[in-house]
């Protein structure tokens, strides 16, 4: 059976095929404007990828902030729903699901089936995601890439507010100016980030295995810090920021079953 | 089959101008739902909730602080925009300081009158609060007879008391109809009655209510009733948010806000002789406010009751952002309900409220609720 899970964020678009439970394909772009347009391309990009053609599918599944738009859709879950299920047929083991995006961080708890029992979502605030890391990179003029490197080569502790992402912003060029090191600085910001999304994740109970999934997850200094924070370590899945679309694939499959 | 209804909660003020100049009676603005109307329909007045409009505005910022919750400040800035100037008087009865804080700036600031700040006990679960507060409704019984320049007897009492419990009783039938797999009305329609009967002449409404009873056993809802929910805060007049909910698979059957189940679920005695103190004993027994439920938090049992009564599947926790009462409650209450087997859904409300977001939530909590469909 073939399936397709499509993932509309707030960013990016990210696409899973499925043959069997095993992927064959994925693609990712740029959400833009015309997120509707972007998600047919990616779509049908992915299924030529993949040697297949719509017809071939058994179901397609949307997930995603953007979800509603997919109107090659034959259902739609939640991010919630699509992460804990491909968080779970990641690692079988994981009960605690961290998902940072670009624009929201999520907690989920899931029993071993992969039914959510809680969830928790950043309020309002982009403090505790993706685009927070971003501007942080902006301010400190490096590339966000090397924004989670950087904090690597240093062990200080310096306490900042991320409460809001403006102000955090006010807060880095304060630092700045009193010739606070970068790496320092880089360190501080990822600390902020994870102190808020373990907060959260406490809210809901923090149960071992923990999955970090999300594009953030790629940023080595939010995991250190992240580790630190929860006082555990945490399993980074591979390809992270896929992981609700191979989870709205795997639903997509269930519900053609 | 709710029109009027829903033109009495579009049109509030409009009814309100309109009720005075037809019956040249008085109109009150009431602070809280610890305002025992009974009294003031005793008088002839017209009781009417002062809530907020969900618009952002400017124009509290010199008056109250910005840690006060943000229902305090949209209703004080309906009072700075002129928008209750037909209102005769205001009268705060005590409960949190939010709205105290707002009472008192619009006092100040907006030309009333008559205003009453009426001592309300917040220890309501000691002996000592009816008799407490018999004296206090005493006080505010003189000071409204002064006002209006008329006694009030004890046969205006007691049509003060039936008036209100003819209301109470009609809204408790109702309510019988959102029980059972396939409720008679939405939770956006209960919100329209509810709410509005907060501020509409009670016989007026009570008399609506009765005419849709009569029709109501032979109506479907034209759609499918999906999960049942329950919603749980402070004041809850937010339209555009439970439609929302119940246009992603839900009906909202219970409630226990002070707009809504709170305001109406007792009745006053009315066989009691002295009639101040049944009305006292209403207002302390009534189910209660966070900011009065101590030591003992009584609301606890008395929402997992409605809960299970109204066979709810998930409970959505409105916070009022700032709203001390209730933040203090939320932490038990969600472990209570979900030891209980009730799943909850947090959101914190502000004056307005980002549907987007909240959708994604409320769609994965119901995904959570209802997941044997899913998984």
């Amino acid at each position: 059976m073939i399936t397709a899970g499509v993932d509309v964020g707030a960013k990016t678009v990210k696409i899973v095929v499925l043959r069997d439970r095993e992927v064959v394909a994925t693609a990712k772009d740029l959400s833009g404007f015309d997120q509707a347009k972007v998600a047919s391309e990616l779509l049908a990009q992915a299924l030529e990828k993949a040697n297949v053609t719509q017809g071939d599918l058994a179901g397609i599944c949307s997930t995603g902030a953007g979800r509603k738009i997919v109107s090659e859709a034959t259902h739609s879950v939640t991010e919630v729903s699509a992460g804990a299920k491909g968080s779970l047929f990641i690692n079988p083991d994981v009960r605690t699901v961290i998902d940072v995006g670009a624009e929201e961080g999520r907690a989920i708890r899931c029993t071993e089936k992969g039914k959510v029992e809680d969830f928790a979502v950043n309020e309002k605030c982009a403090a505790g995601s993706g685009a927070f890391t971003e501007s942080m990179a902006r301010a400190l003029e490096v590339d966000v890439a090397e924004l989670g490197k950087l904090s690597l080569g240093s062990d200080a502790s310096v306490p900042m507010n991320a409460q809001c992402a403006v102000f955090a912003e006010s807060e880095v060029v304060s630092l700045l100016h009193a010739e606070t090191p970068k790496q320092d600085i880089s360190k501080a910001i990822h600390d902020a980030i994870a102190s808020r999304i373990t907060s959260m994740a406490r809210r809901i109970g923090l149960n071992k295995e923990v999955l970090v999934i999300g594009g953030v997850a790629l940023n080595v200094g939010f995991i250190r810090s992240l580790n630190e924070a929860i006082e555990m370590d945490v399993i980074v899945a591979d390809d992270p920021e896929f992981v609700n679309a191979l989870g709205a694939a795997l639903i997509a499959a269930e519900r053609a079953n | 089959m709710f029109s009027k209804f829903e033109e009495w909660y579009r049109d509030r003020h409009d009814y309100a101008r309109a009720w005075k100049e037809k019956s040249s009676g008085k109109v009150f603005g009431c602070f809280c739902s610890y305002v025992p109307e009974e009294i003031l329909v005793a008088a002839n007045i017209l009781p009417v909730r002062v809530l907020g409009s969900h618009e952002p505005q400017d124009v509290t910022e010199p008056h109250l602080f910005g840690m006060f919750c943000p229902f305090c400040r949209d209703v004080l800035a309906q009072g700075l925009k002129g928008r209750y100037e037909y209102l005769d008087g205001i009268t705060l009865a005590q409960s949190c300081i939010h709205l105290r804080q707002a009472y008192r700036s619009w006092e100040q600031h907006v030309d009333q009158p008559f205003s009453y700040y009426l001592p309300h006990p917040m220890s309501v679960q000691s002996p000592a609060a009816v008799p407490y507060l018999r004296e206090e409704l005493e006080n505010y019984k003189k000071a409204v007879e002064e006002f209006t320049g008329s006694k009030i007897t004890n046969d205006d009492l007691d049509r003060g008391i039936r008036i209100l419990n003819e209301n109470r009783e009609a809204m408790h039938e109702l309510y019988k109809h959102r029980i059972g797999p396939e409720p008679k009305l939405s939770g956006k329609e209960a919100m329209w009655v509810t709410v509005s009967s907060t501020w509409i002449d009670k016989e007026e409404h009570t008399a609506e209510i009765r005419r849709v009873l009569k029709l109501i056993e032979e109506r479907e809802m034209d759609r499918e009733c999906g999960a049942k929910l329950m919603f749980v805060g402070s004041e809850n007049d937010d339209i555009e948010f439970i439609n929302m909910v119940e246009s992603v698979g839900a009906t909202v059957v219970v409630d226990d806000h002070c707009t809504g189940t709170r305001y109406f679920w007792n009745s006053t005695a009315d066989d009691m002789n002295d009639r101040i103190e049944a009305i006292a004993k209403r207002y302390v027994e009534r189910p209660a406010c966070p900011s009065k439920d101590h030591p003992v938090r009584t609301r606890f049992p008395h929402i997992l009751k409605l809960a299970k009564d109204f066979d709810v599947q998930g409970v959505i926790l409105i916070q009022q952002k700032f709203c001390d009462p209730h933040e203090a409650d939320m932490v038990p209450l969600r472990k209570y309900l979900e030891e209980n087997d009730i799943p909850c859904l947090f959101l914190e409300f502000d004056v307005t409220v980002p549907l987007g977001p909240f959708r994604i939530r409320v769609e994965a909590f119901l995904e959570m609720v209802g997941e044997e469909d899913l998984f």
